[in-house]
């Protein structure tokens, strides 16, 4: 038959199997709960098959497929609060306990997730997108259909508030310092 | 005389990420020269950078959740219905899916790769609701009421799986009758989902119609790429 002997075929159904894993680190990045997760890659990837008419070029398949992760998360997301709507998603803070209750985690991996989890649901979306996935800010933008100025700007106030957590010295040592 | 330029954080921001013309790195590259202070703000930039990818190179297995659904499912099931609905109405009036864009239409990447073929129908479930059980059921027996030839498949993975576990499922007569009428119908389990079941000490049985994929998104992925229609409820 000669659907099987179509290499863009082949090709698009692989790299749809390929991008489960691609999917599902970002989720967790986004929701740090693997079993969530790795529901909405699922989610995303049975939506995606069912909806392959709508995507238009070959391409841009992984915008596409994050743009659909996107549209689970937020639909979940709307299944847990009935007043969400999408000017709360870009100030939702984290579920996870924030960095005080992790002080004593000095592991970086622990450090920087859980700084990650401390920053809004909006800033946490576009960091992630921009530093695991090297999406440019045009793309990110057509994700998350937010205009480009909004992706600049939670990108520096979530940079900002990396590093005060991650490279600068706790405040009390700042002031120590100053002192002597 | 020449006063440091100050450059924005959005600025030095899209410098680390790329996002800049020659033009506009070159500017900042020569400022670094006689700057240190924009060194360092670069500098933490890119550390930031750096430590995010470093915290998700290597993320923990995926979890499956057996115990729980999510809200999310309820969106797919609307939208599936609306899909089921649609398919229908198209079979019933004889119009084959792959004929219903006028040539020269602007026909998306996909669609045309994926022309779905009628006659063939694959049909998702990964609830246990018996609502939805029964509405892939339904779907079925609709089908092949109008065409006996059809080739309808039934895959069910996560909770879904119980419509096709001996003792869960509810309808495992209805199951055995619809195979005994109609060769061309197929039940198909998720070996993941078995398997995850297995290791933590349930013990699976399967009615016998069923067949075992390796996992169910990689049967869909393959049978949407053989143009089978695919049905998520």
């Amino acid at each position: 038959m000669k659907w099987l002997q179509s290499r863009e075929q082949r090709e698009l159904v692989e790299q749809i199997k390929d991008s489960r894993l691609r999917l599902y680190r970002l989720a967790f990045a986004w929701c740090h709960d693997a079993g969530l997760a790795d529901d909405l890659a699922q989610e995303t990837l049975t939506r995606g098959l069912s909806r392959l008419d709508q995507l238009r070029d070959s391409a841009r398949l992984m915008g596409w497929l994050f743009a659909i992760l996107n549209r689970c998360w937020i639909d979940h997301l709307r299944g847990r609060r009935e007043d969400f709507d999408d000017e709360l998603l870009a100030e939702l803070p984290s579920d996870l306990p924030g960095p005080d209750s992790h002080v004593e985690r000095q592991e970086t991996v622990s450090r920087v997730r859980t700084a990650i989890a401390a920053l809004p649901l909006g800033q946490r979306q576009v960091v992630t997108l921009i530093d695991l996935e090297d999406f440019s800010y045009a793309e990110v933008a057509e994700i998350l259909t937010i205009p480009i100025g909004t992706v600049m700007s939670r990108l520096c106030r979530a940079r900002a508030s990396l590093k005060e957590l991650l490279l600068e010295p706790p405040v009390a040592q700042r002031h120590l310092r100053s002192v002597k | 005389m020449n006063q440091p330029r100050d450059f924005s954080d959005e600025h030095l921001n899209a410098f680390v990420d790329n996002q800049l013309g020659v033009q506009e790195c070159d500017e900042i590259l020569a400022a670094i020269a006689s700057d240190a202070d924009l060194g360092q703000r670069l500098c933490a930039l890119r550390s930031a950078k750096e430590l995010v990818r470093h915290a998700y190179g290597n993320v923990p297995p995926a979890r499956h959740r057996l115990d729980r659904r999510l809200p999310v499912w309820c969106g797919a099931l609307a939208a599936s219905i609306t899909l089921v609905v649609g398919v229908l109405a198209g079979w019933l009036g004889h119009q084959a899916t792959a004929t219903a864009e006028a040539p020269g239409a602007a026909t998306s990447w996909a669609g045309r790769v994926f022309a779905a073929e009628p006659g063939r129908i694959l049909i998702h479930l990964d609830s246990s609701r018996s609502e939805q059980m029964d509405a892939a059921l339904d779907l079925a027996e609709a089908y092949l009421a109008k065409a006996s030839d059809a080739r309808i498949e039934i895959i069910a993975n996560h909770r879904g799986l119980e419509l096709l576990r001996v003792d869960t499922t509810p309808y495992a007569a209805r199951i055995a009758g619809l195979k005994a009428q109609h060769a061309r119908v197929g039940f198909v389990a998720c070996g993941q989902t078995i398997a995850r079941l297995q290791g933590v000490g349930v013990d699976v049985e399967l009615v016998p119609e069923t067949t075992v994929a390796r996992t169910a998104i990689e049967h869909v992925a393959e049978r949407v790429q053989q143009g089978w229609t695919y049905l998520k409820i």
